[in-house]
């Protein structure tokens, strides 16, 4: 789909999900890492736990479809290699503290000069400039200053991140959007674009109905562990079944499924088949209109009726009689997941150590131009002289003065 | 002379509803597109019935829910059971280059607008289908929210207290996780057919897509047998890391420290206090080992101070260090500011009211949504009239037909 194209990616653990997603669509594109290797390569969790070069799981699950070469930026034959590149390329992502590939005489107004339709799009935690363009930043604060930490966890305790980390993905995955986006003008302007992708406002988009909240309403959100905020009423959606937990949304059109199962249990009188309108229960409860049981009652009788039953036995009997019942899996459950076989979404991904690791698949399914892995994470420098010497032509010796001596 | 939009031109159908199609297909309506979005007034989108409510007063027109993921949009009220609204509906696949819908797997086909269908009406469409499960395999009805998917994918499991039941991301997640990737995956068919010709049809299941945040602990466990969980705010591999007290009700700061160098620079910041020099706090492995006993001397030394001085205090040290912020502090956070990031429309039954940009900027090109999202069925008359170019007898058979809801 995209295999007109080539992608220069110089991000450092900070954004490599864009260029894959791009490389999965089809293009080609080539990771440009400095002679010691991109910081994302010391990024847990690591193959046997051990952090050694070649070792970062999530190095190598976010770096398929990439040929992989060195080059010594700091170097004037580092440069010109890499002139060279942008000059064959189409896209450039890079994620480094503000104004470093300027600072390499390598920024924009160049890249331009030497393309002049070259997209050129920066990855940062706020952005390349403004008052917090030279901030320090994690996973962890960016989550905190786009603001859906806000939002999660118990009253009781601190605000809470999910545990893995999350914010450079969403900055990368929109990225990739932002790019295609810029490609789109630059076909209408005829001119290069460079474009700023903030993490920060990348978290603040997944606050979803948080973002603007206290503008319209007049208030916060406030954090209420696993309830589901919604208009008039608060409605928990994690409960406690028989060997873990599932999430359940009380709304009217799963109710008018489950209420019967509960029925068949015991858990409720026969009445409750007759006495309310179950498909449209939650839109009264929302609006604060009256109903024949309360929430309270309501959520008694879920409680009560899935303790008695496994996470696997509510989903599969809610699959059979169309009603969502998720159990919260962990990774071994996930792995069981059937949907996912049957899909045959998994790929096997032969790791560096020689085993196989099975690593989530392609994002989408196209009828014409299907997306595809066609190779796994590069060993650092592993593609120098065929990038090099196929697309620059340039010699051993050239390219061992461009790469810091690693010729691959 | 302005500078053009990048999708001015492009037409789209958007017959999706919640969050995942529409908010993918937002992408394409603020950069440019005509977007007709087709909603029915019963049911009303989820989205519609649920707050945040002008003023706190509900309403269908009041939720800025539904209005943060349709901007740019022209809004109509079509009843797809209806067969003039259905004969409306093919109108529109003829008009357009992209259709996108997240109805449950079959229901499309089942009304004769499938893909089948819509490729026959118009042979380049590109066609997107999104739900949780992907339109194939036995859990493909599964027909749930972003809540749900986001159970199975596992970031319930991860989000949380280890010694408590999982909370769960506040949001439906994997509605925040797909649209962009769903908006790539069809910009990238767009720029094929531009080049080709060719359209094609695109099966985009929200729990794959959302799968690849947690690529490397799925690659983890199936090497390793390690399954990751929910553990606060801490890491496995950096410490001390977490959110901790301010002054003020309920007010936090967090703070993350993943080498030598910003573990210095907070000792620095505290003012190299006697404790923090104890040999077992020395290497990352002791504070790792230490974390609770860390915690407690950081959160005495923070819960006293005001958190955007902290934050600072901690930053001058090069210690990376973030407010938890709300959406009141978003309003006025000077880099959003900077960013020019809300932007302010005035919408029917609202007023003005703020509206998110995007998470990008372009030189030179200024990227905020166009107009405020439609009410219900604002635009029946201008689609049918000027999109669809229906004649004024067209259009009252439709309305006696009650096509239009």
């Amino acid at each position: 789909m995209l295999s007109p194209y080539t992608v220069l990616d110089l991000t450092g653990g900070h954004g490599d999900l864009a260029s894959m997603l791009l490389g999965d669509m089809g293009a080609t594109v080539i990771k440009v890492e400095p002679p010691g290797g991109a910081a994302g390569r010391g990024e847990p969790p690591f193959i046997d736990g051990a952090p050694e070069s070649e070792r970062s799981l999530s190095f190598f699950a976010f770096n398929r479809n990439k040929q992989g070469i060195t080059l010594d930026l700091e170097t004037e034959a580092g440069q010109n290699a890499m002139k060279g590149l942008v000059e064959k390329a189409d896209f450039l992502f890079e994620s480094g503290q503000p104004a470093t590939l300027d600072s390499l005489g390598l920024g924009f107004d160049v890249l331009k000069e030497i393309n002049p339709k070259i997209i050129h799009v920066a990855i940062s935690a706020y952005g390349q400039d403004g008052p917090y363009a030279d901030y320090a930043a994690s996973d962890l604060t960016i989550a905190a200053m786009g603001g859906p930490m806000s939002l999660q966890g118990v009253p009781e305790r601190a605000p809470v991140r999910i545990s893995v980390p999350q914010v450079w993905l969403h900055a990368g995955s929109e990225a990739a959007t932002a790019a295609l986006i810029a490609h789109a003008l630059m076909l209408r302007t005829g001119e290069a674009q460079s474009v700023d992708v903030s993490a920060q406002t990348a978290m603040i988009s997944t606050m979803l109905q948080g973002i603007s909240a206290h503008a319209i309403q007049g208030r916060d959100y406030q954090r209420a562990g696993s309830l589901l905020q919604l208009g008039q009423a608060n409605l928990p959606v994690v409960f406690d079944c028989s060997d873990g937990y599932i999430v359940l949304i009380p709304s009217g059109p799963t109710l008018v499924v489950i209420v019967p199962w509960f029925v068949e249990d015991g858990v409720v009188p026969e009445s409750w088949l007759g006495d309310e309108e179950w498909p449209t229960y939650h839109v009264r409860l929302l609006q604060g209109q009256p109903v024949s049981h309360s929430a309270e009652e309501v959520l008694t009788a879920i409680t009560k009726y899935v303790a008695n039953y496994t996470k696997q036995h509510l989903l599969e009997r809610g699959l059979r009689e169309g009603v969502a019942l998720a159990p919260v899996n962990d990774m071994r459950d996930l792995s069981g997941f059937q949907q996912l076989q049957e899909r045959d979404y998994w790929l096997p991904a032969p790791l560096p150590n020689g085993t196989e690791a099975r690593a989530p698949g392609l994002v989408a399914r196209l009828s014409e131009t299907p997306m595809s892995v066609r190779s796994w994470a590069p060993a650092l420098g592993e593609h120098n002289s065929q990038v090099l010497n196929a697309l620059l032509g340039m010699s051993d010796e050239e390219i061992n003065l461009a790469t810091g001596g690693k010729a691959g | 002379m302005a500078v053009p939009l990048p999708f001015d031109g492009l037409k789209v159908a958007d017959f999706s509803w919640v969050l995942v199609g529409p908010t993918t297909a937002k992408y394409l309506a603020d950069h440019g597109a005509t977007v007709v979005r087709v909603e029915a007034a019963a049911p009303l989108d989820i989205l519609r019935t649920a707050g945040p409510f002008k003023d706190g007063v509900p309403g269908a027109d009041r939720t800025q829910f539904f209005g943060e993921f349709n901007t740019s949009k022209l809004g109509i009220s079509l009843d797809l059971k209806n067969p003039a609204g259905l004969e409306i509906a093919k109108k529109l696949i003829s008009w357009a280059d992209v259709v996108i819908e997240s109805f449950r797997p079959g229901i499309v086909d089942s009304l004769g607008i499938g893909y089948e269908a819509a490729r026959e009406i118009n042979p380049s469409i590109v066609m997107a289908s999104t739900c949780l499960m992907g339109q194939t395999g036995a859990a493909a009805a599964f027909s749930g929210y972003g809540f749900h998917a986001a159970s199975i994918a596992g970031f319930y499991e991860t989000t949380g207290w280890p010694d408590l039941a999982p909370d769960g991301p506040w949001v439906a997640y994997t509605d925040g996780v797909s649209p962009r990737i769903l908006a790539a995956t069809i910009m990238a068919a767009l720029d094929h057919r531009r080049r080709t010709g060719q359209g094609q049809y695109i099966d985009a299941a929200q729990l794959e897509m959302s799968l690849h945040y947690l690529s490397p602990q799925i690659m983890d466990y199936s090497t390793s047998g390690r399954s990751v969980t929910r553990n606060g705010n801490r890491s496995q591999y950096f410490a001390p890391q977490g959110a901790y007290p301010c002054a003020g009700d309920d007010q936090w700061c967090t703070i993350a420290v993943e080498t030598a160098e910003q573990w210095e620079g907070l000792q620095r910041s505290m003012g190299s206090p006697a404790w923090a020099q104890d040999a077992k706090f020395g290497s990352m492995e002791g504070r790792l080992e230490n974390h609770d006993a860390i915690d407690q001397h950081i959160g005495e030394w923070t819960k006293d101070q005001e958190p955007a001085a902290l934050m600072q205090l901690l930053l001058s040290h090069g210690v990376p260090a973030g407010v938890v912020q709300r959406s009141s502090d978003l309003k006025s956070d000077p880099q959003l500011a900077h960013r020019n990031y809300f932007r302010h429309l005035e919408h029917q039954e609202m007023g003005t009211i703020p509206y998110a940009g995007h998470q990008f900027r372009i030189k030179g090109y200024d990227s905020g949504p166009r107009f405020p999202a439609p009410v219900l069925g604002q635009h029946n008359e201008q689609v049918l009239r000027e999109v669809l170019g229906m004649t004024d007898d067209e259009i009252t058979e439709a309305i006696i037909a009650e096509a239009i809801q």
